[in-house]
C-alpha cells in the first residue's frame, strides 16, 4: 500500500521539480508516516507536525522547541551523518525528561518551520521563525547562526552554498516575515543527489528535508528509517 | 506580437504614471500631535515607498518627539494597515485605496477631480509615516545602507527571470554593475538605462517566454482587520498547450495547428474559474493593472513585456464588480 512505503510506485513527472499535486501528495504521505511513529522525534525536539490548508495552497508545519543552555545544537545528531550512535539514541528515547517541555521558557527557543512549494521555482522551500519562549518578537539572523546552523554549514550558507543562502522575506501564505533557505539552487542539488534512481514524491520530500534540515539542525526522527528499507541519503552533510 | 515601438510606448506611459500622495506623521510621534503639516508629492507609481524616507525624515525632523530615530526606521500605513514596502506604491494603491480603475470610455473627470480637502476623495492617497514601533509581525526591517531593499528587489527579478527562462542563469550572468544598475534605474526612473539592462535579461521578441511572471492579488474582504494579502501564482505559459484530445484528433494536420494565445482572460479563467467564469468578459470581477482595467483579450506576454513593474512582474489586482 502506498501509504506504508516510501518506495511507492509513483514517480515524478517534472523531476527535479515538484508539481503542486505531487507536493501535496508527498506531504500527506510524510505526515502519515510520522504519525505512525511512537514518539515524535524526541531527540530533535519536534513538538508537532501538521498540514495547514489555506485558500491559496497547502503547507506542512513542523514546530520544534530546543533549549539554549544545556542542549546546545552541537550536541544534537544531524540526520544523515554517518556516525549515528544507536546507544545514545536509546538513552534519549528512554529518558522521559527529553520529551517534557522545559518550564523555564527563557531558555527555550520555539522554532516554526513551514514547508511550502515555491510557485516560481517549483521546489519545496523551508520558511522558519525563531522565538525565545513566548516572546512575540522573532529573533534575528545572528541567533539563527548561533542556535540553529551547525558550524560546518555556517560558511557555506553565508557564502550562498549548494542550498542557497538564508534570506529574510515574506512567507508566501501568511504574508508575515520569515527566514527561508533560498530555493534557487534546490533543483540542481536534487538533480545531483537523486538523478540515478527514480524517486517518489515522498522520497523527494524526505531527501530534500534531510538536506535542508541538516543545515538548520532540523533532524528527521531517525525512527523514520528504522523499519523501512529507505536509503538514508548518505554524504549529504 | 506587437512591435517593439508599440511596447515601448506603453512602457513609457506606465513609467510616467504618478500618484499624488499626502503623507502625515503619525500623531503619537509628533510634538504637534495631529497639527503637523503633511508632506505632499506626486510620486511614480512604479516606485517604492522607502525611497521617500530620507526626505520624510528631514521634513518631519522638527516635529519628531524622538530625535534619534533614523530614516530606515520609517514605515507606512494606510487606515491602520502597515504597507508592505517591497510592493510598488501603485500596486499598493490599487489594492487598498478602493478607487475605481480607469477604463476606456469612462469620463476623464475622475482623474482630475481629486480634492485635497475632501477626505472621501481617494486622491491624494493619504498615508501615515511612522519612525518607531516597527511592526515586526508584518514587515521585514530595513537597514541604513539600503541592502535589504536591494536584495528584495533582486530576488524578485531573479524569480521573474526563472519563470521566463526556466533557469536563473540570466540574472546570474549580469555584470555586477548591471545588476546594481537595474535597481538604480528603477529608483531613479531612468527608463533608457532600465531598457538597456532588461534587454539583456528578456528573451528577444520572436522567442516566447517559458512562463509569464504574473501574480494575482485577490480582493481583501471588507473590514478585515488582517492585512495579509491573498496572492495566487501558478505557472502560466504564453500559449495555451493543446489538450491531448485536440492533439490526437489533429495528428494529420498537427503542423497547421497553432497554439492559442494566452490572454489575461484565459489566464484568469484557468487560475480563478469561480471569479472569472468567462474568458472574454469580466462578469463578477475585473483585473486592474497600473490603475486601469486590463482588457481580457490582451495577450499576457505582450502585457508583461510592456507593462511589468521594474522587477519584471505583472501584479494584477482583482476588483469585484457591482
Amino acid at each position: 500500500m502506498a501509504s506504508s512505503s516510501l518506495s511507492s510506485s509513483r514517480s515524478l513527472s517534472t523531476f527535479p521539480f515538484l508539481t503542486q499535486e505531487e507536493f501535496e501528495y508527498a506531504c500527506h504521505m510524510f505526515l502519515n508516516r510520522i504519525n505512525m511513529l511512537d514518539n515524535l522525534g524526541g531527540e530533535g525536539g519536534w513538538s508537532s507536525i501538521r498540514l495547514v490548508q489555506q485558500t491559496t495552497g497547502l503547507f506542512l508545519k513542523i514546530s520544534r522547541s530546543i533549549r539554549t543552555t544545556s542542549a546546545h545544537h552541537h550536541d544534537s545528531i544531524p540526520f544523515g551523518s554517518v556516525d549515528i550512535d544507536e546507544g545514545q539514541m536509546e538513552i534519549y528515547e528512554d529518558d522521559p525528561e527529553a520529551l517534557i517541555r522545559p518550564s523555564d521558557s527563557s531558555n527555550c527557543l520555539q522554532i516554526e518551520h513551514d514547508i511550502v512549494l515555491s510557485p516560481t521555482y517549483q521546489v519545496p522551500v523551508l520558511y522558519f521563525t525563531l522565538r525565545r519562549g513566548s516572546h512575540p518578537r522573532p529573533l534575528g539572523i545572528d541567533e539563527v547562526y548561533q542556535y540553529l546552523v551547525p558550524d560546518q554549514y555556517t560558511k557555506e550558507l553565508q557564502d550562498v552554498g549548494v542550498m542557497g543562502g538564508i534570506t529574510f522575506g515574506y512567507h508566501p501564505q501568511s504574508g508575515t516575515p520569515a527566514f527561508f533557505v533560498h530555493p534557487c539552487n534546490t533543483a540542481d542539488a536534487m538533480r545531483q543527489i537523486a538523478s540515478q534512481k527514480r524517486v517518489t514524491p515522498e522520497e523527494y520530500l524526505v531527501i530534500w528535508l534531510g538536506m535542508v534540515g541538516n543545515r538548520l539542525s532540523l533532524n528527521l526522527p531517525h525512527e523514520l528509517f528504522a523499519t523501512e528499507r529507505v536509503q538514508k541519503p548518505e554524504g549529504l552533510g | 506580437m506587437e512591435t517593439q515601438a508599440t511596447l515601448h510606448s506603453i512602457q513609457k506611459a506606465v513609467w510616467d504614471g504618478r500618484l499624488p500622495l499626502q503623507i502625515r506623521l503619525t500623531p503619537s510621534e509628533s510634538r504637534r500631535y495631529d497639527k503637523t503639516d503633511p508632506y505632499l508629492i506626486s510620486y511614480p507609481r512604479i516606485s517604492y515607498l522607502p525611497s521617500l524616507l530620507p526626505r520624510l525624515r528631514a521634513f518631519f525632523a522638527s516635529s519628531l518627539i524622538d530625535p534619534d530615530s533614523q530614516a530606515h526606521d520609517g514605515w507606512f500605513s494606510f487606515e491602520g494597515v502597515p504597507l508592505k514596502w517591497h510592493l510598488p506604491v501603485g500596486l499598493l494603491y490599487d489594492l487598498y485605496a478602493g478607487a475605481d480603475p480607469a477604463s476606456k470610455g469612462a469620463s476623464e473627470t475622475d482623474d482630475t477631480g481629486w480634492d485635497i480637502d475632501n477626505l472621501d476623495s481617494p486622491l491624494p492617497w493619504r498615508l501615515v509615516v511612522h519612525f518607531s514601533d516597527w511592526p515586526d509581525q508584518e514587515l521585514v526591517r530595513l537597514d541604513s545602507n539600503g541592502m535589504v531593499m536591494n536584495d528584495a528587489f533582486i530576488n524578485s527579478v531573479k524569480e521573474a527571470d526563472f519563470l521566463r527562462n526556466g533557469t536563473a542563469k540570466g540574472i546570474m550572468s549580469l555584470s555586477k554593475e548591471d545588476s546594481s544598475g537595474l535597481w538604480e534605474s528603477v529608483q531613479e526612473l531612468d527608463l533608457p538605462s532600465f531598457q538597456r539592462i532588461s534587454n539583456i535579461l528578456l528573451p528577444p521578441l520572436h522567442q516566447p517566454f517559458r512562463n509569464i511572471p504574473i501574480r494575482i492579488f485577490l480582493p481583501l474582504p471588507p473590514d478585515s482587520g488582517s492585512p495579509s494579502l491573498k496572492v495566487v501564482q501558478s505557472p502560466i505559459p504564453p500559449s495555451i498547450p493543446l489538450s491531448s484530445v485536440a492533439a490526437s484528433q489533429s495528428t494529420l494536420s498537427r503542423s497547421s495547428i497553432t497554439p492559442q494565445t494566452q490572454t489575461i482572460g484565459t489566464a484568469l479563467h484557468s487560475l480563478l474559474p469561480n471569479l472569472f467564469p468567462s474568458r472574454r468578459t469580466p462578469v463578477l470581477a475585473k483585473p486592474v493593472l497600473h490603475g486601469a482595467a486590463v482588457p481580457m483579450s490582451a495577450p499576457v506576454e505582450e502585457v508583461v513585456r510592456s507593462s511589468a513593474y521594474g522587477d519584471g512582474w505583472l501584479y494584477v489586482v482583482i476588483r469585484m464588480m457591482g
